[in-house]
């Protein structure tokens, strides 16, 4: 699983133009991703203002689960024959370049 | 609509548990889980391996930094996640069947981008 950890506002601050370059770059690696039989799935998350956290005891709060300065704005699970390549398709996501992505092997599903 | 739920626990936490009381935290969710299936709300579910395994990638200038370990030092990390095609309120139901309960933790909702 690959987490695209992103400044919240980054994405709103940048122009339009700026903006559609970066959706392109994205379909694109999502077409390479998908034609060499990689992508398990990917999403955009809606802003983290939108968010919901459920704490201890079951209190919901509004707002993300941890305050750090970037959160999660985004997802891809890909299907990898190694660490490194999934670490080669973490380095192509638009979003390495002014945020992070965590890469994190899942559990095999068992049967 | 779709919600992403990312549940975080205390990982040293999580490990120190016996096995007894790992499984019947995952047996707690299961009729949930078999509910949301038989409803085809479930879309997805991962168990993700400890953060010792994480990694974490930037590019800066061209140049591809990797360094070893989750994005955050956190306490808490992520350790899972459900997929489910559901409205907001039950998306928030869901998060609290889940919540981890034998350890610290939560679950943030996430809605996601529907195109």
């Amino acid at each position: 699983m690959l987490l695209i950890y992103t400044e919240a506002g980054s994405w709103q601050r940048k122009s339009e133009e700026e903006r559609q370059a970066l959706y392109a770059e994205y379909l694109a690696l999502d077409d390479d991703l998908r034609a060499a039989g990689r992508l398990a799935g990917t999403s955009e998350l809606r802003p983290v203002a939108e968010a919901v956290a459920v704490r201890a005891g079951g209190l919901v709060t509004d707002g993300p689960y941890a305050e750090t300065k970037e959160q999660l704005g985004g997802y891809y699970i890909v299907d990898c024959e190694s660490l490194d390549e999934a670490l080669e398709i973490a380095a192509r996501i638009p979003s390495a370049r002014d945020g992070a992505v965590e890469v994190r092997p899942l559990v095999e599903a068992r049967g | 609509m779709k919600h992403l739920l990312l549940i975080h626990a205390d990982e040293e936490a999580w490990e120190g548990l016996d096995e007894g009381e790992r499984l019947m935290a995952l047996g707690e969710v299961a009729p949930l889980l078999r509910d949301l299936r038989a409803r085809r709300q479930l879309l997805g579910l991962g168990q993700l391996q400890p953060t010792a395994t994480a990694t974490t990638v930037r590019v800066r200038e061209g140049r591809t930094l990797v360094t070893d370990g989750p994005y955050a030092e956190t306490k808490e990390q992520l350790g899972g996640y459900w997929l489910v095609s559901c409205q907001p309120e039950q998306a928030t139901e869901i998060a609290r069947a889940i919540a981890p309960r034998r350890v610290p933790g939560g679950v943030e909702v996430r809605a996601l981008v529907e195109r």
